[in-house]
């Protein structure tokens, strides 16, 4: 046989394997189900639920003063952060509607309000937050500071005849330009990720599972003896679930995320879906390596869960990646979802190319190497 | 059976040895490692500038521990660079003639471009500038006053700086994340762990077969069912104790409530979660379904509709109905309860009762859904 024969039926050989797998996997109707409804359904649920940003938290005025300045701060409270829930003429109303839960923000305006600001003294308001939802609340406490000390700032030159055309103060104005994401639309972000997470899961899982269902039933031994390699009982399964899996995010892409939420594709299709492969590669090595300890399912489980939810929760979707500690950054350096998750929203949302994610790619070929690597080597020291 | 079972599982060493070290482990990770607040933003500065003031102005970036500084850029074009490749989420352009206008006395406008791909960060980023460069203006003002009016510092201060916000944070006084987050954290591993275990502990029987043993047996269904849960409801009981003892004694969570309540809604919420394996054991055929619907279904509304991360209150309405349907949700509620707040039955009984119908609710469906005369 020459070479080019060798190549040709090696490749059948694998290709062979991979269609026994992808034929497998069809006839499991309730796993194809969910795999199905994973990638649509729940994205479109996920993506759209999620809001963590302050939008029309309701606010409601105790105003003791009654006066041109307390209107004027009132007034200052503006959609889309805060919307005007009503005045109150007893602060115990107040307390009660924030125990029920009915508003967020209680402003207290004090008597002599409009007197303390037009003499020049000081003055106090109180403002009572809800923080059963703490991300929310604290960012409805920050805007109410910033209101009320630009207001402040603002009566206290205005009644010292400070403001006004002819006169120029030191003001340094603050302007701000968002990248990306102009809209600040939330459902971007959430969406993306939901999509993140789940192929994350399917990548560790599927492969794992469908080498340990061989080894749990004794059939891995039949397949060594056969004329397939090591290589290629393993990479047959990787490349099928592969395959699969990227049929699903096709899906969630052109069925859920471009249609309903509109998200953009700014850098090259071809590019995503090529990195999306090699993400997919590189996690399904720590579902081989799992494979290859385990004896059956409950154990695979056990230490796939042990790797995913540490990934899932840490490389930076679900909290902010810049804010951990480090120990926490050193070791997600051995998550390829930290890459990943840098590689998508580059790609799709800030039109990167290549030369600008090489790194990334790099440290997830190297990871991915290793981790095949180790799991073939794992797994021919066990049956040879 | 329950003993069959027990011996089952304990024999299997490795899994066994998985099954307690993986929640306590869990807990220390995310206790010690999981941090919400957004700190330590990279940002890059252009300073067009190059005077006192500007780098004034640009050292309350530096020094804050919201950001965390990653060197000058030369061109706007390189700060473009930095932000796509994500090395930086925001960047400071303070402009020419900065030192010169403010010491004139005329305003000057310095700009800032944020990474908008995570909306909450870039919020949240948004807010610490604005903070920061009111402080600065506000001192700029004071001194200001005080150089062309004559004025004394308390003055201009009140010129200046004439209202403040008296804040109170109701219900949550102690904004510290790491204490809302274990107790939380406590009902994250328990979710995980235990409808794996039971899922597919039914399914490995289906699979190799033996179960035809049990059909043929004189073995009862409810027999049958609760032989398959004892063991693990027994497992994530001393799951449930050792992490509170850790909960407590490690991170000094202080524990307000009644033990005696907590522990009766663990146990009813762990009888939901290994209910949840049981149904979806029941519905499918093979080990690997098992194992990765199992695994969905018990991993993504936990992380997402619980409370764990995102209050269920900042839910929009599909996902709350989501939320609801869930028992993670109730005993989320519960186990802060206890911990932080110290409130009783009197308060959690919804939670309790939610949870208990979905004890009762699961098993009254997964009793229904085993026949021991399968169709096929």
């Amino acid at each position: 046989m020459t070479a080019r024969q060798q190549a040709v039926t090696w490749g059948r050989r694998l290709a062979a394997m991979t269609w026994k797998e992808v034929l497998q996997l069809s006839r499991d109707v309730p796993l194809l189900l969910f795999l199905l409804y994973s990638f649509s359904l729940s994205v479109v649920v996920s993506g759209a639920g999620i809001t963590m940003q302050l939008t029309n938290a309701e606010l409601l005025v105790h105003d003791a003063d009654h006066s041109h300045s307390s209107r004027e701060l009132i007034h200052r409270f503006q959609p889309p952060y805060f919307k005007f829930a009503g005045e109150i003429s007893d602060p115990r109303e107040g307390l009660r509607q924030l125990d029920q839960g009915k508003v967020m923000v209680l402003l207290e305006i004090p008597p002599r309000f409009h007197e303390a600001l037009m003499s020049g003294e000081r003055t106090a308001v109180q403002l009572l937050v809800d923080t059963t939802n703490a991300p929310q609340g604290l960012s409805a406490a920050g805007y109410s500071v910033r209101i009320a000390g630009l207001f402040g700032t603002e009566t206290g030159l205005a009644s010292a005849g400070l403001s006004g055309a002819p006169v120029t103060l030191p003001l340094v104005s603050s302007a701000h330009r968002v990248w990306f994401n102009p809209t600040q639309d939330e459902r971007w972000f959430q969406s993306i990720a939901h999509v993140l997470r789940m192929t994350t899961i399917f990548a560790v899982l599927l492969p794992a599972a469908a080498l340990v269902r061989e080894k749990e039933r004794g059939t891995v031994e039949q397949l060594l003896v056969s004329p397939l390699s090591p290589f290629q009982i393993m990479f047959s399964k990787v490349l099928a679930m592969s395959g699969v899996i990227l049929i699903a995010l096709s899906l969630a892409l052109y069925g859920v995320l471009h249609p309903v939420f509109h998200v953009p594709m700014k850098g090259s299709t071809a590019l995503f879906f090529l990195l999306t492969t090699l993400h997919v590669f590189t996690t399904a090595g720590f579902g081989l390596v799992a494979a290859t300890i385990a004896k059956n399912q409950a154990q695979v489980g056990m230490m796939t869960l042990f790797v995913v939810g540490p990934m899932l929760l840490l490389s930076g979707i679900t909290s902010p990646y810049e804010s951990m500690p480090q120990w926490v950054q050193t070791i997600m350096t051995f998550s390829p979802l930290r890459y990943y998750i840098d590689i998508t929203y580059g790609v799709m949302l800030k039109g990167a190319g290549l030369d600008l994610l090489w790194k990334p790619v790099v440290a997830m070929l190297l990871l991915g190497g290793a981790l095949f690597g180790f799991g073939m080597w794992r797994f021919r020291r066990q049956f040879q | 059976m329950a003993l069959k079972e027990w011996k089952e599982t304990t024999r299997d060493r490795l899994f066994l040895l998985l099954a307690f070290l993986l929640p306590a482990l869990w807990l220390v990770v995310f206790g010690y490692g999981l941090n919400l607040d957004v700190e330590d933003i990279p940002f890059a500065v252009l300073d067009r500038d190059h005077s006192e003031l500007s780098r004034e102005y640009l050292h309350r970036f530096m020094q804050s521990r919201y950001f965390s500084f990653q060197g000058y850029a030369d061109d706007e074009r390189a700060l473009d660079r930095l932000l796509t490749e994500t090395k930086i989420r925001a960047a400071i352009i303070v402009p020419e003639r900065f030192q010169e206008q403010l010491a004139a006395g005329e305003p000057a406008s310095v700009q800032t471009l944020l990474d908008g791909t995570f909306p909450l960060h870039t919020d949240i980023a948004k807010g610490y500038v604005i903070a920061i460069n009111q402080a600065f203006t506000e001192e700029r003002l004071i001194e200001y006053l005080r150089r062309t009016r004559g004025l004394s510092q308390e003055q201009a201060g009140a010129l200046v700086r004439p209202l403040t916000v008296e804040v109170r944070y109701l219900y949550n006084e102690e904004v510290r994340s790491t204490w809302s987050m274990v107790p939380a954290l406590v009902m994250f591993t328990l979710m995980l762990a235990s409808p794996l275990l039971t899922a597919l502990g039914v399914v490995r029987e289906k699979e190799t077969g033996s179960i035809y043993n049990i059909y043929s047996s004189t073995v009862s269904r409810a027999e049958f069912l609760t032989g398959k849960l004892l063991p693990y409801i027994v497992i994530s009981l001393v799951n449930v104790c050792v992490l509170w003892l850790m909960a407590v004694g490690l991170f000094q969570v202080p524990f307000k409530g009644s033990f005696l309540l907590f522990f009766s809604a663990s146990v009813l919420f762990v009888c939901c979660t290994t209910g949840i394996g049981l149904l979806i054991s029941l519905l499918v055929q093979t080990q690997m379904a098992a194992l990765i619907i199992t695994m969905v279904v018990a991993m993504i509304p936990t992380i997402l509709f619980s409370g764990l991360l995102v209050p269920v209150a900042s839910l929009t309405r599909g996902a709350k109905v989501q939320a609801h349907l869930y028992p993670a949700m109730y005993y989320t509620n519960i186990v802060r309860g206890s911990f932080l707040k110290g409130v009783g039955a009197d308060v959690l009984w919804t939670d309790l009762l939610a949870l208990a119908m979905f004890a009762v609710a699961l098993s009254g469906v997964t009793y229904r859904l085993f026949t021991k005369r399968p169709k096929t």
